[in-house]
């Protein structure tokens, strides 16, 4: 295979056409769902861009490299509080400085873009009406930092490998968050309490995250295809034969965890203006879990899938809350019912699509059979009495999302996407058998040989 | 060919035995500042003497001794699969909330009695299962024994600390083989970061089960024991104030220790262990049910998380709420077994008592002292670090053997 498949000899143009109207597309679905007075809907869109970027930089390390990574609500955190620090409005900094609850030194509340832009005498960056610009400049130094700590992260890759190097940046990850709440660090971190009041415009807006995402995609998607992401995958692929083909294994490998983390720095920067407040419970190891479900669900390697993957993990985590209302347990007994029903019908379709013997195994039998009847009972009110209490199901989503990962690591490790990308010939390529560029190019040489003579049987061309 | 050249090892052997000795005078030497730094701070402040070393000695061990179970699971498991089975710590959790259950709840309604006495009738098929006599009747009666009088049992007996202790230690046994054939099996010969994933979505699926089924705040947990109560006693003409739990950690998992050490080295079950873990593939081919070996492998690291976790609740008087609690315990027993050496069991309890010594006693050597703020808030990170080290210096631990990987 050579490069992408296409659309011949017009295809470039053909592709940049479809690009620039899939743009177009986006930019009137944000219109739309700016427009739509539901505040809900566009936080929904901004936190998927937000944490798509995340995890199209986390897929960077895992899908692309080959790295699993577990080390990634780390990066956010310092890009987090390094934006949001860096944002805090001067009535805001008044406030901490004189209240009980702050522990943040006088150098750290010194520490404002606005303030810097004032030394610099560039008054008219210091405008309320240039909080953008302010805003970007936060996240890039967030990033920056985040990419200097990926450095330190990205060395222990030099010498470990596989499991090991994840339980290195779990522990990484887990080491940044405990130590911002340490007196060593809460005088830039606030400790436990964190800062409220970080401007929330940004994160909230469509505009602003999907103009990130837009970038982190284009840049990512540009790495992958060059030369540094075919060195890269041929490290996930072999380590040993890209040493011996003369890769430089060791910068890529920093250089992925870097590139990686800086993105990640910009997406934690996004997430704490998303929320309006940095504190440490935004940036559990959940927030990886999250990630990696997302990427695994998408396909490892997969920019197109990990933004899938993303939707997915977005959709059930802002529309899920349904499930972790109070119910009575007779309804509760009739969704488990269903929900066994229907593991037994998946199972059956599982076994007999593997052709196992028997199909119909007990097993399978058996927890269909319960699980349709519990459901007819309860649904038929016969528990109604018995089982009235009322009671909430905590963590139902966390138990949906992490259900779906066992079962798509079981049954479909590739994930939706495997490694491929979104191509527009899947969408538009004729389903019949058209030759490709290349198959014409060789018909035509064959054609010319026929004609000079010389080629004597042309095979395989059959017009 | 040079004359001088001695063959290595020679009878000189003066490289030898300085090589030899350097991890004892290295260990000399650590003493000898931890002497001098006791003897500083003694000077510095009356109250750091030598019964609030001891104390801190004592409660190190008794630490040191959970982290230690815990970790046996671990190097167990990873051992024979080579998994890191991020689960290890939930199902720690499990255990702590099954022996809460055990013991504080009054005599159970029937239908849950019915369901826990037919997962433990399940259970203990499956471990006389391991002995190869599955199928015989008497078997199945004693099966039907085992559910009717658990049954009975729960439904009427109120549990104390070791009835609740041994249950949940069967229950979580159960538990972990069940994680094993559900989410692990199907993996076999997967890759390996695949099979931690997998690890890491189990860990989860716990953590929020815990929270939907068992609680969603701190539980006390006081079961009504001899051993929690106070145990003083003298040293250097100062008291030291503890609970009998100083003695009883340490005597039950030496106890429990010993039990796996001569199941591992002695029985027919720890031959195939040991086998498994040098070569599944031949292992399978001499005759070995691996399946049942890496699940009997899950059953005893399960058992014995079990027992740690009724230990801690009981060493603290609470235990957290489901879906945190078993984090850090479980993610410290693992940085305890890769320290000690993963994969080797007496590794594993070396490895945990000196995470003890390292999060109880050094935070006792940096107290609080004048303008130095102590070092009690770091106590989590140790772990962390010490785990990041001892991978980046010696990836085998200290009593491992090689593990780096080679191609």
């Amino acid at each position: 295979m050579v490069g992408a498949p296409s659309f011949g000899p017009r295809g470039v143009m053909l592709r940049r056409l479809l690009n620039a109207a899939a743009a177009v597309a986006l930019v009137v679905v944000l219109f739309l769902v700016q427009s739509s007075g539901s505040v809900k809907l566009g936080q929904v869109f901004a936190l998927f861009a937000i944490w798509g970027i995340a995890t199209v930089s986390l897929n960077l390390i895992n899908g692309v490299t080959g790295i699993l990574s577990l080390g990634h609500h780390g990066f956010m955190l310092i890009g987090g509080y390094v934006t949001g620090l860096l944002m805090l409005p001067e009535a805001a900094r008044q406030n901490l400085q004189f209240s009980a609850r702050n522990s943040l030194s006088d150098f750290a509340l010194g520490l404002s873009v606005e303030r810097w832009m004032e030394g610099l005498g560039l008054d008219f960056l210091a405008t309320p009406e240039t909080l953008g610009v302010r805003f970007v400049v936060a996240l890039v130094l967030g990033g920056l930092l985040a990419a200097a700590f990926g450095l330190v992260v990205g060395f222990p890759s030099l010498r470990l490998r596989g499991d090991y190097l994840a339980v290195v940046t779990f522990a990484f990850g887990e080491v940044i968050r405990l130590l911002a709440s340490t007196p060593l660090l809460a005088s830039y971190t606030n400790g436990a309490l964190g800062f409220a009041g970080v401007p929330s415009g940004f994160g909230k807006s469509v505009w602003w995250t999907f103009g990130a995402l837009a970038i982190t995609v284009f840049v990512l998607a540009r790495l992958k295809k060059g030369s540094y992401g075919r060195v890269l995958q041929g490290i996930r692929e072999d380590e040993v034969a890209a040493e011996a083909m003369g890769v430089n294994v060791a910068y890529h490998k920093v250089l992925a965890f870097v590139i990686s983390a800086f993105f990640a720095g910009v997406a934690g920067g996004l997430w704490v203006s998303w929320v309006g407040t940095a504190r440490l419970d935004l940036f559990l190891f959940t927030l990886t879990f999250y990630f990696l479900v997302a990427i695994s669900v998408g396909g490892t390697g997969s920019i197109t899938g990990a933004l899938i993957g993303t939707a997915l993990v977005v959709w059930v985590r802002q529309y899920g809350d349904p499930l972790e209302q109070a119910y009575p347990l007779s309804t509760w007994l009739a969704a488990a019912g269903v929900v066994l029903f229907v593991a037994g019908v998946l199972g059956w379709l599982y076994r007999r699509g593997r052709r196992m013997r028997p199909a119909a195994h007990p097993l399978v039998i058996g927890a269909a059979a319960v699980g349709a009847l519990a459901a007819l009972l309860a649904w038929a009110g016969v528990f109604d009495a018995a089982l009235a209490a009322r009671w909430q199901g905590f963590g139902m989503r966390a138990i949906a999302l992490s259900v779906l990962l066992v079962a798509i690591m079981i049954f479909k490790p590739a994930g939706i996407m495997g490694r491929r990308e979104f191509e527009w010939t899947w969408l538009l390529r004729d389903k019949r058998d058209v030759p490709s560029d290349e198959e014409r190019a060789q018909d035509a040489w064959l054609r010319v040989g026929e004609r000079a003579g010389t080629a004597a049987e042309p095979r395989g061309v059959e017009e | 060919m040079s004359v001088h050249a001695a063959p290595r090892g020679s009878s000189t052997g003066r490289p030898g035995a300085l090589r030899r000795a350097a991890p004892w005078l290295g260990l000399a030497a650590l003493l000898g500042l931890v002497v001098w730094r006791m003897y500083y701070l003694h000077g510095v402040n009356e109250n750091f003497n030598a019964a609030f070393f001891a104390g801190a000695a004592v409660r190190s061990v008794q630490l040191g001794s959970l982290y230690a179970l815990i970790a046996l699971g671990y190097t167990m498991v990873y051992g024979i699969i080579r998994l890191i089975n991020f689960a290890h710590g939930e199902v720690f959790m499990v255990g702590a909330f099954a022996a809460y259950f055990l013991f504080s709840a009054t005599p159970f309604a029937w239908p849950v009695a019915v369901v826990v006495a037919a997962v433990v009738a399940y259970g203990f098929l499956r471990f006389l299962g391991f002995f190869r006599v599955l199928g015989r009747p008497v078997v199945l009666g004693a099966a039907a024994v085992c559910f009717v009088a658990v049954a009975v049992a729960l439904a009427s007996v109120r549990f104390g600390w070791l009835g609740a202790m041994v249950a949940s230690m069967f229950l979580t046994g159960v538990l972990g083989m069940a994680i094993d054939r559900v989410a692990y099996k199907p993996l076999r010969g997967a890759p390996r970061n695949s099979m931690l994933i997998t690890a890491i979505a189990v860990s989860f699926f716990l953590q929020n089960f815990g929270l939907l089924a068992f609680s969603n705040r701190q539980t006390p947990f006081r079961p009504p024991s001899f051993f929690t109560g106070q145990l003083t006693f003298q040293v250097g003409g100062e008291t030291v104030f503890a609970t009998w739990m100083i003695v009883l950690v340490p005597v039950v998992t030496l106890a429990l220790v010993v039990v796996l050490t001569s199941l591992v080295t002695r029985t027919r079950l720890g031959r195939a262990m040991r086998a498994t873990s040098q070569d599944a593939e031949t292992a399978r081919m001499m005759g070995v049910d691996v399946d049942r070996v890496i699940a009997s492998t899950f059953l005893l690291g399960s058992i014995l998380a079990a027992a740690a976790a009724v230990m801690w609740g009981m060493s603290f008087g609470s235990i957290n709420q489901p879906a945190i609690f078993g984090i850090l315990p479980g993610i410290k027993a693992f940085a305890a077994a890769v320290i000690g050496g993963i994969g080797s069991l007496p590794g594993a309890v070396i490895g945990g008592v000196l995470l003890g010594f390292l999060e109880n006693f050094l935070t006792a050597l940096f107290p609080r002292v004048g303008s130095f703020t102590g070092i009690t808030e770091y106590k989590d990170t140790f772990a962390f670090l010490a785990m990041i080290l001892i991978l980046l210096l010696r990836p085998s631990g200290i009593v491992g053997e090689d593990l780096s990987e080679k191609v």
